[in-house]
């Protein structure tokens, strides 16, 4: 799952939690559901490195795609 | 005797404004200021001279909120860019300035402001044509200098506040002869990228500031088609704050520096961190509340309950929840594990001490009919009595007709 949809995810898990009435089971599953999406974002947004590549053309519709280093 | 209209002050006034204002338009006006007033209103009224002739001028104030009022001064010869009009209340006519510049400015800013004229008339910089900015872009492109401090700030800011980015640099000339058409060329290759290769959220086209001779490229009217004619968002990013260029009237979003358009495209890693590790408490402070209303109103449920649960039905349950949640505390933190381990034991042993849910399985309860008490064994009943059966939905009256000892 990409980052925006889990955090997108975990909103929805958040509003549904507040509603009131919600069953006991329920809320329980939706808290476990919430807590490892929270742990697998949190461990995407730790770990995250800014990837950079450099896009040169060399024909048409050709390219080359390389790391870019800025020194 | 031929009927010659009259016309009335007004009247004519108001013709020759329309006539004056439709034939003449706008238009450039060089001269030297002489009787300037400054008006307490902010409006500013001078007049403005050559060596023969004269006309009155005025400068409404934030007439352009693009340019910081201009410091004027009597005897300072000006090029100003303006309409003629008629006031007619005096039937004086009146030239109303928008914008204003020393004489000696020279032909590039001229170039500027009428290339900017001709393309917001073509709606080049109409807000229709803006394309949205995403909130949480994956890749971007960036087309700059490989080189120049732009590419530096736009990386480390977006490394600093969503590194979650893959970004790709398309090289770019950004000042000289070559630039406009590098310019346009890595456009063109960015959207061929985009299209085949990997597609792209955004783009951000800039460099740093500099004179208006450096940041030409980016007033170049090839390049303002170009960037309008491009399918994916542009964001651009040129220069210190105050310098505008034709580039940042075609964006799609206009970012006063490099590092603040990297800014402007990216989430806060921080304000996302801050959101995620408050959940938690957040959330669970919510469920403690879900727990207590349940509690407190199993509990009142509980008067007048009339059955007996199969004591290690009841044990076996709650074990399973016991497990859940165990597994939940262990990961959430001991704090948290006697109140919650109380207060879900409870529930769930209340829960199943619900009296109605046996007739929500299809149990039903007898009794010999004007009897309080349930029947559970068939040595207290005989043929012939007559019984009432309740179900989960309502209850009905029978004869019993033979009885079989269990």
């Amino acid at each position: 799952m990409k980052i925006d949809e889990a955090l997108k995810k975990l909103e929805q898990i958040t509003k549904q939690l507040e509603e009131n009435d919600l069953p006991l089971e329920k809320a329980l599953g939706l808290f476990e559901e919430g807590l490892s999406l929270a742990t697998a974002i949190k461990s995407d947004l730790d770990q995250a490195k800014l990837k950079i590549q450099q896009v040169m053309k060399k024909a048409e519709g050709v390219f080359s795609v390389e790391d870019f280093d800025l020194q | 005797m031929l009927e010659e209209h009259v016309h009335s002050v007004s009247e004519l006034n108001r013709k020759a404004r329309g006539l004056l204002e439709k034939n003449l338009g706008s238009v450039w006006l060089k001269g030297e200021i002489s009787g300037l007033t400054r008006a307490p209103s902010g409006h500013l009224y001078f007049t403005l001279k050559d060596a023969t002739s004269e006309i009155s001028a005025v400068r409404f104030k934030d007439r352009s909120a693009l340019l910081p009022p201009p410091q004027l001064q009597t005897g300072e010869e000006i090029l100003a860019w303006g309409r003629l009009t008629i006031y007619e209340p005096r039937g004086r006519y009146q030239f109303i300035v928008s914008l204003i510049q020393p004489a000696g400015l020279g032909a590039l800013q001229l170039n500027f402001e009428r290339l900017k004229e001709t393309l917001k008339k073509e709606g080049l910089f109409d807000a229709a044509h803006k394309k949205p900015i995403p909130p949480f872009p994956h890749r971007i492109g960036v087309i700059t200098s490989p080189t120049g401090a732009a590419i530096r700030d736009i990386l480390s800011t977006i490394e600093r506040r969503w590194p979650l980015i893959e970004v790709f640099l398309f090289p770019s000339v950004v000042q000289g002869d070559t630039a406009a058409g590098e310019l346009i060329s890595a456009l063109a290759y960015a959207e061929a990228f985009n299209s085949t290769q990997a597609p792209l959220d955004l783009l951000i086209v800039g460099r740093g500031g500099g004179s208006l001779e450096d940041l030409a490229a980016f007033n170049d009217e090839r390049v303002a088609w170009a960037m309008f004619a491009c399918p994916i968002p542009i964001v651009s990013a040129v220069g210190h704050e105050i310098d505008f260029t034709i580039a940042d009237f075609v964006a799609d979003l206009r970012a006063p520096t490099p590092s603040a358009a990297a800014e402007l495209v990216t989430p806060s890693r921080t304000e996302q961190l801050g959101f995620l590790s408050t959940w938690t408490t957040r959330t669970l402070r919510h469920l403690e509340i879900l727990l207590d209303r349940r509690t407190r109103r199993l509990e009142s449920g509980l008067k007048g309950y009339i059955f007996q649960i199969p004591i290690r039905k009841v044990e076996r349950l709650s074990q399973d929840l016991d497990l859940r949640l165990g597994e939940l505390l262990r990961r959430t933190g001991e704090a948290w594990k006697k109140r919650h381990r109380e207060a879900t034991r409870l529930d769930g042993f209340l829960r199943l001490c619900d009296p109605t849910l046996p007739f929500q399985r299809g149990y039903c309860l007898t009794f010999r009919l004007g009897t309080p008490t349930p029947l559970r064994d068939t040595a207290s009943i005989a043929p012939g009595q007559r019984i009432k059966t309740r179900l989960q939905k309502g209850s009905f009256i029978s004869q019993v007709e033979e009885v079989t000892t269990g």
